[in-house]
């Protein structure tokens, strides 16, 4: 046996032996240095910004050049979202977006608008979330005209052709048909549902509700939404800033609307909690469980994304990781999520399981929550999480394009002007009594939903301090 | 004193390379700097100097077809004990684990031998075995520290750090703070040279996860599974990268040993570095640490050349989801003129609303969910398959899908396509390649699979110039030549029904 583990090592010895290439000590592991000891060059670097410009109907701008290819890029945010469906029409936002582009304009007919992005090798998509709608768009700068002028006639004068309407209707259907086919994604639709019990940001839309969604909600959502001082624009490329500038006020400057900016949306008001089941019989499980916490701008921020990346989104060696999938072998996938807004924060977890271990990856996961509110996180796992997010910062400035986005995007979530500067410094201020202190106030297993998609017969004997799960079915 | 001798006239030739012309925006040759070490080990270097960031890419001539029959998975497995530290890396005491480590592996494969006898295995000695097995890992882990190598990536501001094993070619790649790279050379080059595949046992159970995950609960996946089983019949591009179930529940750490023994062949190694780099200092890094793997000859073992197909194949599969079909036909694969035929074909019939498939079954017929297609799966080693995937949309059949689908392919035998659309689709591609310029790991992930996979990074710079050469005329021939009933390869999933009664049984 002993021979066998080592075989290739040795032969590659003996190989570099016979070839004279170098002396046997390379292959003493000592040659190779510790990490520690590497001496790295320092590494100056400035955080580029994107200009902020305003345009008199409220509209904002963000530019930044970036001469490498001959293309422009352009991203609008726009304050609206699958959140703000009426009662009764859910599927209403998601529809408004998607016939924007296909459903022809004013000027133009659908089949022609497909046609003259096709040729441009450039499509503009816009895809609606639960509390943004995101337009991305980038084509070759000797374009820059015509996709303008495109652009500008899908989000101002969209046509919403019915016979593309109706389309859009069937394909929804269509996709509501399929939506228990991919557990993964059935389990985090059905969780947000779970998560936010009355509230709009809990609502997806059903067969039933499609059937009640008519051309003129999708004509009414647009107007709602979609006006100047209600989105931003990132345009960043082989572009001046001049020429963007009088380019976005040609063929958005004469939309003239006196509509201010809608308001960020209040928080939802109370998560449910308990244990839900979704039955599917496949040979592994899909368990999901979460909680609301701090929001994104609140001083708490930092400290939490620190204890969410030693829980389980700082990979490997981060505590879920280590315990479900390396010493327990229970799971590929494992690992937790914070999605902090403006006015609450999400944080979860999942592992994704075979059945015969569902329980007992739900249990490692929630003992590794008990314990860091103990106080339990070291000196050392706060120092690797947080030397990882500081010296990780500078790819948030990897390209022109990101950052014009990026700073939209916060912005957006109406973060402090400072925010880049001052995030590394209160990301090291951070102390273990910080982490302490966080977990104990947010992680509460009495507050946290859980949900398990997966052979629910088969998962064994409920544990003692259960409650009966729920079982649910998704919603079609 | 050799090295550095060497050293110094490479240094001086790429210098000339290097500043001989001024360097046009988008011609990617002319800042390609390519590089050869004494061992044989290829080198590519691209500078881009907005952001203080480079993209370091590994990529090894080994993948999933270099497998032994009954070993399928290897290739994969490995990549994952690559993470798992060297002799230096993540241990406490390498003496106390490498007993341990044979112990461990002792008792694991008596525990293989005996479950693989199934029916007939004594249970008794099954959980003996196992006992023994749990307790000597719980007494390694006293010994190291697991996760040493993301830890020291993630700590020096990595991302993206991950690997990934295809049919052909496995892949090691990280993105780094630019004065980094001696961190990744340490430790790439070591984990290359003295890798220690700890937690093995647990490690196989992961992989088991990865594949319930990836295949048996997802429609897709077990729907191209079956697909490439029926499409090759004797070519390995059949096999599953994954593996078999039954190779891969008794994988040993021998078959892991060898295929790792592939990987020490400089000759079928190319790194690619991308981004804010001294071309020189780079090369010096990567020459310190890198050239230290011995010269060595491999031969690839022998791979069966997969023989013509004569006539249609089929395969139906049930499965609690929807219905969905592939379509594929065998072809030659790059740089093969025909492959690059193929290309265009793709966005012509596939890319944007107005192309052939997505205008004709998803907006007009409107018998389609959506539509897919795919110019050379899954690898390009070895001659590939054009694909064509679809779902229907409900009540249509897969027979009304496939009649569609068929029709409008004999559409472009018979006819050939306008001018106006073969632009189209040409202009798409250049955009395509014009945005895969935009960020340094794309650039080194392409340029590093290129130079591997055909020995020349050129394939991708001058992939423009050959896709403007093809005519309406090439499309013709080579779909009237392909895609015939003779070598198509039809796959399906059927919704199987079952009793979803939502009643739990769980008791206390």
């Amino acid at each position: 046996m002993k021979n066998k583990i080592y075989s290739c090592i040795l032969s590659g010895l003996l190989i570099s032996l016979l070839h004279g290439l170098m002396t046997s000590g390379v292959f003493a592991a000592e040659t190779f240095i510790p990490p520690g000891k590497i001496k790295y060059p320092r590494l100056d670097f400035k955080l580029p910004r994107a200009e902020r410009i305003l345009l008199k109907n409220g509209m904002v701008l963000f530019y930044l050049q970036d001469r490498e290819l001959p293309v422009v890029s352009i991203s609008a945010l726009v304050r609206t979202g699958s959140m703000y469906d009426p009662p009764g029409k859910e599927g209403l936002a998601e529809l408004t977006a998607y016939v924007m582009r296909t459903g022809g304009t004013a000027k133009l007919d659908s089949g022609e608008i497909d046609e003259r992005f096709d040729l441009l090798a450039a499509s503009p998509s816009i895809s609606m979330s639960l509390d943004s709608a995101f337009v991305n768009f980038s084509f070759f700068k000797s374009d820059l005209d015509p996709c303008l002028d495109l652009l500008s006639q899908i989000l101002r004068e969209p046509a919403f052709e019915e016979t593309k309407l109706q389309l859009a209707l069937s394909l929804k259907k269509e996709e509501l048909r399929r939506i228990t086919d991919n557990p993964q994604k059935l389990a985090f639709r059905e969780f947000n549902r779970l998560l936010y019990p009355d509230d709009p940001r809990g609502r997806y839309f059903t067969t039933a509700s499609l059937q009640n969604i008519q051309r003129k909600d999708l004509m009414a959502f647009h107007r709602e939404y979609f006006y100047p001082a209600n989105m931003m624009i990132a345009i960043s490329g082989d572009i001046s800033k001049k020429e963007a500038v009088n380019k976005i006020r040609q063929y958005f400057g004469h939309w003239n609307d006196s509509r201010h900016a809608l308001d960020v949306p209040s928080p939802p008001k109370q998560t449910r909690h308990g244990i839900f089941f979704l039955r599917k019989e496949l040979p592994q499980s899909t368990v999901v469980s979460g909680e609301f916490t701090v929001s994104k701008v609140h001083p708490d921020y930092y400290a939490f994304s620190i204890l969410d990346f030693i829980i389980g989104s700082g990979g490997f060696p981060s505590r879920i990781f280590t315990a479900v999938r390396n010493n327990e072998g229970l799971a590929y996938s494992a690992g937790s999520f914070y999605r902090a807004r403006t006015h609450y924060g999400v944080f979860g977890t999942y592992a994704f399981t075979k059945t015969s271990s569902t329980f007992q990856s739900l249990h490692l996961i929630n003992d590794i929550l008990h314990d860091v509110t103990t106080g339990s996180i070291t000196e050392k796992e706060l120092d690797w999480a947080k030397k990882s997010m500081l010296n990780s910062f500078i790819f948030s400035f990897e390209q022109p394009g990101q950052i014009a986005v990026q700073q939209m995007t916060l912005t957006y979530d109406r973060l402090p002007d400072d925010y880049l500067m001052t995030y590394r410094k209160k990301i090291d201020a951070v102390t273990r009594n910080d982490l302490k202190r966080v977990a104990a106030k947010y992680l509460n297993e009495k507050k946290r939903l859980t949900l398990i998609v997966g052979d629910t017969d088969q998962f064994g004997k409920l544990p003692e301090n259960w409650e009966q799960p729920v079982l649910i079915s998704p919603q079609q | 004193m050799l090295t550095r001798n060497r050293f110094c006239l490479l240094l001086a030739l790429l210098t000339v390379l290097c500043f001989a012309d001024p360097v046009p925006a988008l011609d990617i040759e002319k800042k390609v700097i390519k590089a050869r070490l004494n061992n044989g080990l290829t080198v590519l270097m691209l500078e881009r100097k907005f952001s203080p960031t480079v993209s370091l890419y590994i990529r090894h001539r080994t993948g999933a077809v270099d497998e032994i029959k009954g070993q399928s998975g290897a290739a994969h497995f490995l990549e994952h004990m690559m993470f798992k530290g060297t002799t230096t890396l993540g241990t406490k005491n390498y003496e106390a684990e490498k007993k341990l480590m044979m112990q461990i592996e002792k008792i694991g494969q008596a525990l293989d031998n005996e479950r693989m006898k199934q029916n007939k295995a004594d249970q008794k000695l099954i959980e003996q075995l196992a006992a023994r097995l749990k307790q000597l890992q719980n007494e390694h882990r006293r010994y190291y520290i697991p996760n040493e190598i993301d830890r020291l990536y993630t700590e020096n501001g990595g991302l993206d750090m991950n690997a990934s094993t295809g049919q052909d070619v496995t892949t090691y790649f990280v993105s780094l703070p630019a004065n980094k790279i001696e961190l990744w050379a340490r430790i790439e080059a070591d984990r290359l040279l003295n890798p220690v595949f700890r937690e093995f046992y647990t490690e196989r159970d992961v992989i088991l996860e990865e594949r319930r995950q990836s295949v048996e609960t997802k429609p897709d996946g077990k729907l191209y599974e079956s697909f490439m089983r029926k499409a090759y019949a004797v070519h390995p591009y059949g096999v599953p990268i994954i593996g078999e179930p039954r190779d891969l529940t008794y994988m040993s750490p021998a078959a892991i040993r060898h295929i790792h023994h592939q990987y020490l062949s400089p000759e079928n190694m190319v790194i690619a570095a991308v981004g804010d780099i001294d071309v020189q200092n780079t090369l010096k890094l990567i020459d310190h640490y890198f050239g230290r793997i011995p010269k060595r000859h491999y031969l690839s073992p022998d791979i069966p050349a997969e023989p013509p197909q004569t006539e249609e194949r089929k395969v139906e599969i049930w499965f609690d989801a929807n219905p969905s079909m592939i379509i594929g036909y065998h072809k030659p694969t790059a740089p093969a003129p025909e492959d690059y035929t193929f290309d265009v074909l793709e966005t012509i019939l596939s890319k944007g609303r107005t192309s052939r498939l997505y205008s004709r079954l998803v907006l007009q017929m409107q018998i389609a969910d959506s539509i897919s297609v795919h110019n050379g799966i899954p690898a390009a080693r070895y001659p590939n398959l054009f694909v064509i995937t679809a779902h229907p949309r409900y009540p249509h059949t897969h027979h009304e899908l496939q009649t569609a689908i068929l029709r409008e392919l004999e559409n472009i035998k018979q006819h050939p396509v306008s001018d106006l659309e073969l632009n189209k689709a040409k202009k798409q591609l250049k955009m395509d390649y014009i945005r895969s310029l935009d960020s340094n790991s794309e650039l080194a992930s392409t340029l590093s699979y290129y130079e591997l996979l055909l020995g020349d990074y050129r394939y991708f710079s001058n992939y423009i110039l050959r896709i403007d050469k093809v005519t309406a005329v090439d499309i013709q021939k080579a779909a009237s030549k392909y895609l015939g009933a003779d070598n198509r390869t039809i796959a399906v999933l059927n919704k199987k029904i079952t009793a979803n009664t939502n009643s739990g049984t769980n008791e206390k």
